[in-house]
């Protein structure tokens, strides 16, 4: 054959290869700010997701992006409202005994899966016993252990149908608790307690997350999931507020660069992004100011010390001479320049019955922390002649990076300390703070799975398996152990604050600053409300179809 | 010829064995394991998922296990995208970089093999070094600096092309710009080099002597002399671009192939990392084969018996 055969072939074949052709996703300049309709008429809110979710398994989920997305196709006992208040979902309302231990829930009659099943007490008890079965090999199990007898099915001791849950009727549910746990409620809205369809689960296997075999009973049903390009959901209507549905169809994309996904938000690619690159935060704020949004979230960046090794063994006046020389200003507003709250707490502003306990110094002028600093530094066997060598551990990111770089510098300025930097890969990384064989001080994080205070301080508990510091406590224990026995919210919030003195105290964590969630969200997609959760339910929002001028062409140079 | 082919067939078995013998084994020499992270897995279901994906038996039994499933074309399940197989994860990219793949190679050879012819018959003048520099260029710009580029000028200013995505037939263009211009640039070098060393040699000389057409010379005889290196170029080329870039991948949004060799690793997806291994050396071992055979068909001195 003719090499000019040979091509004219294969240019064919490729051209009929991408053939699926599509023109709706095609921007042109008038239509980058305005929403994107349907030929049927049916309104599309393109959310950025960050990146391809793990699963769509609600018990196997573990990911904020798979997490998004559950949020949208199911529906827990309860829901949370814009603001992240808890408000009644799958049931209409519940009463707590007077114990604190036994939970009674309604459920709404009315509520359907999307093949039109009425949703039943039997598929919250089926969903529930299957979150904690190890055989589903659930990473967030232990998110139900206030349940009676989950911790024991969870670790391998009864079987799941030992779970303290009973469907009284098709409508009535109890649950009952080992201890009185006020947060309880709130972990009802987390994926791991949402009912599941046991007869779709049961016919299609591992495959029972794909479009056409996925019943749920959110406001939303999968109909399309194209991996690592993206997922649809469109209107659940036989959910039982569809009538409040504003938004006909969700297209999730899984865009891993921010950057990229900036750019196909400046193009009109998109609604919402997931967040935003923080090199483009100060642009965005000054040309997108209609467009811009940020709010506080419920997450800290900590630095870790490990307890168990030299230098921070039986030294707290070294963790706290560190913890001192931190600027957390200068980090927030020249290195991370995103928002960030500093922190000296470990637990975010904003948490629902709590008052974050900043130690005294957190208030005190720059020179009194330094001064403060450098005598406890002294006091604690160091000096210029001996000084502190210690290495500084994260994993590879180019901001963990710049963070570091700016406490080597501190902590080498302020008590003349040696650091070393070491980077790690993410699992090399990991390893190392687990086994503690090797760290010394490493950069970790920690984002709250419910809006309590008990999120974060668990993880200071002695018994908590993740505990990267080997802090071992046991007046801090014996305050929180106390405090998830109590029912009084008031006495529980002073045990909960008590206990977090007591952590500030002891510095086994240098908590540097409390996340903010950054969005770009178009002017013409109504309904955003930032909250602490950075819960966004896409039924809340609403597409007006008259369209402002104008945020994309504001937009102009970069 | 068939005794040939046969024969290339059984040797690329060894060749397969010891790379998914490599891959098995030095993924799981990487410290951390696949359901290692910021969060605490029980012990019990921990135990659960090591039994599920056998990661609890012996390695040499991983091994006879991961060896007896592959033979029968199973690559086994994602650790990470725990509701897909290898196979789904490789069934759903490969098209999507194969098809991306073939039009960067296509406008890589195209227009590679035109400039390099060009630059070749004008040697040492302007055009030539025109050309040359513009190859140049082509070769040393990084597509993670020439992708974000074009987006910004064709996507977000002229709003012309889609930012990301695929779709339609626009979706396509930048990534494949991106794509084939460092292999375009290559190729032009290549082809001027060779192509001026066949313009020198006898049997073009005689050609010209009897007087045929410029066009005919070209055609008939320089180009398909001047191509046996950018042939051999292309074998190992075209398999590495048809199993996808993760460059392009992440920055085009394109749910191509190329990203899970690099998400596979960082992620201890030891199903994937060595599917993906497995897939990417198949093909390179066919388009050797494919490149051995091309010779044979440009250059009547190649014979295989």
């Amino acid at each position: 054959m003719h090499f000019k055969g040979i091509i004219g072939l294969l240019i064919m074949a490729a051209l009929t290869a991408c053939g699926n052709n599509n023109s709706a996703d095609v921007p042109n300049q008038a239509s980058r700010n305005s929403p994107l309709t349907l030929a049927d008429g049916s309104t599309v809110f393109r959310r950025g997701n960050g990146a391809e979710p793990e699963t769509l398994d609600p018990h196997r989920a573990q990911s904020v992006t798979s997490s998004n997305i559950l949020r949208d196709i199911y529906e827990g006992l309860v829901n949370q409202s814009p603001e992240g208040e808890l408000i009644p979902g799958g049931a209409e309302r519940w009463e707590i005994s007077d114990d604190g231990k036994t939970y009674t829930f309604y459920l709404r009659k009315d509520a359907r899966w999307s093949n039109g099943d009425p949703v039943t007490a039997k598929d919250y008890v089926y969903g529930l016993r299957r979150c904690v079965d190890p055989e589903t090999g659930s990473v967030y199990a232990e998110i139900l252990t206030p349940i009676n007898n989950a911790k024991a099915i969870i670790g391998g001791e009864l079987p799941p149908e030992a779970l303290d849950v009973t469907a009284v009727n098709d409508h009535k549910l109890e649950i009952h608790l080992k201890a009185p746990t006020p947060y309880f409620i709130g972990l009802l809205a987390h994926s791991s307690a949402y009912p599941a369809h046991h007869a779709s689960i049961e016919k299609h296997g591992d495959q029972f997350t794909q479009p056409g075999n996925h019943i749920t009973n959110g406001a939303y049903q999968m109909s399309e999931w194209v991996v690592a390009s993206h997922i649809t959901i469109t209107r659940n209507e036989h959910y039982w507020d569809n009538a409040n549905t504003g938004i006909d169809v969700v297209k999730y994309l899984p865009i891993e660069n921010t950057e990229s996904e900036f750019k196909r938000y400046l193009a009109g690619e998109l609604d919402m992004t997931g967040s935003v690159p923080i090199p483009q935060i100060e642009w965005a704020k000054t040309n997108l100011p209609d467009d811009y949004q940020s709010y506080p979230s419920l997450a800290v960046y900590y630095y870790g010390l490990n307890l168990t090794r030299e230098p921070f063994k039986d030294n707290p006046k070294l963790r706290r001479a560190l913890s001192l020389a931190i600027d957390r200003n200068i980090i927030t507003e020249k290195v991370t320049r995103g928002g960030q709250i500093p922190a000296y707490a470990w637990v975010p502003p904003g948490v629902n019955n709590y008052k974050p306990q900043n130690p005294e110094y957190a208030t005190w002028p720059r020179d009194k922390q330094l001064a403060e600093a450098k005598r406890l530094y002294k006091e604690a066997g160091y000096s210029d002649e001996n000084p502190l060598e210690v290495e500084l551990r994260y994993n590879t990111s180019e901001g963990h990076k710049k963070i570091a770089t700016a406490v080597a510098s501190m902590w080498k300025t302020a008590l003349g300390a040696k650091v070393v930097m070491v980077n790690e890969e993410w699992k090399v990384f990991l390893q190392n703070v687990n086994t503690k064989k090797v760290t010394q001080v490493y950069r970790s994080g920690w984002v709250g799975d419910y809006n309590d205070a008990n999120t974060f301080m668990e993880l200071m508990h002695s018994a908590f398996g993740l505990n990267g510091t080997g802090y071992a406590n046991p007046d801090y224990d014996a305050l929180l152990d106390r405090a998830s026995m109590e029912s009084d919210a008031g006495k529980r919030r002073t045990l909960m604050q008590q206990a977090e003195q007591l952590l500030i105290a002891d510095q086994p964590v240098i908590p540097i600053y409390h996340y903010v969630g950054t969005r770009l969200v178009k002017p013409y997609l109504k309904g955003f409300v930032g909250n602490i959760m950075g819960h966004f339910y896409s039924k809340h929002f609403r597409i007006e179809a008259a369209t402002k001028a104008g945020s994309a062409e504001k937009a102009g140079m970069q | 010829m068939l005794a040939y082919a046969v024969k290339r067939a059984l040797g690329a078995i060894p060749t397969l064995f010891i790379l998914l013998t490599l891959a098995f084994f030095l993924i799981r020499v990487a410290p951390g394991g696949p359901f290692d992270s910021d969060r605490q897995l029980p012990a019990a279901i921990e135990a659960n998922l090591n039994q599920k994906y056998h990661l609890d038996e012996p390695l040499y039994q991983q091994y006879g296990r991961y060896l007896w499933d592959v033979a029968r074309g199973d690559f086994g399940p994602s650790f990470q995208y725990r509701d897909l197989t290898v196979n789904q994860l490789i069934a759903d990219g490969f098209p999507v970089s194969l098809r991306l793949g073939v039009l960067s190679l296509l406008f890589a050879l195209i227009f590679g093999v035109t400039l390099g012819t060009l630059a070749a018959f004008r040697q040492n003048r302007l055009s030539d070094y025109g050309l040359m520099t513009f190859a140049m260029l082509g070769v040393s710009i990084p597509n993670y600096v020439l992708a974000p580029l074009m987006i910004l000028f064709f996507a977000v200013f002229l709003g012309w092309l889609p930012a990301g995505g695929l779709g339609s037939w626009q979706n396509y263009v930048m990534p494949v710009l991106a794509l084939g211009t460092a292999m375009m640039a290559y190729i032009a070098r290549l082809t001027r080099g060779s192509m001026i060393e066949v313009l020198r040699s006898n049997f073009i000389r005689t050609a010209r002597a009897k007087g045929l057409p410029m066009r005919l010379i070209l055609f008939r005889h320089a180009l398909p002399a001047a191509l046996v290196p950018v042939v051999s170029f292309l074998g190992p080329a075209t398999a590495g671009i048809i199993t996808g870039s993760v460059v392009i991948e992440t920055i085009f949004g394109i749910p191509g192939l190329g990203r899970y060799f690099v998400q596979g690793a960082l992620n201890r997806d030891y199903t994937l990392v060595m599917g993906v291994v497995l897939f990417y050396g198949l093909l390179i071992v066919v388009f050797n084969f494919i490149v051995d055979l091309l010779y044979a068909w440009l250059d009547p001195r190649v014979k295989y018996s």
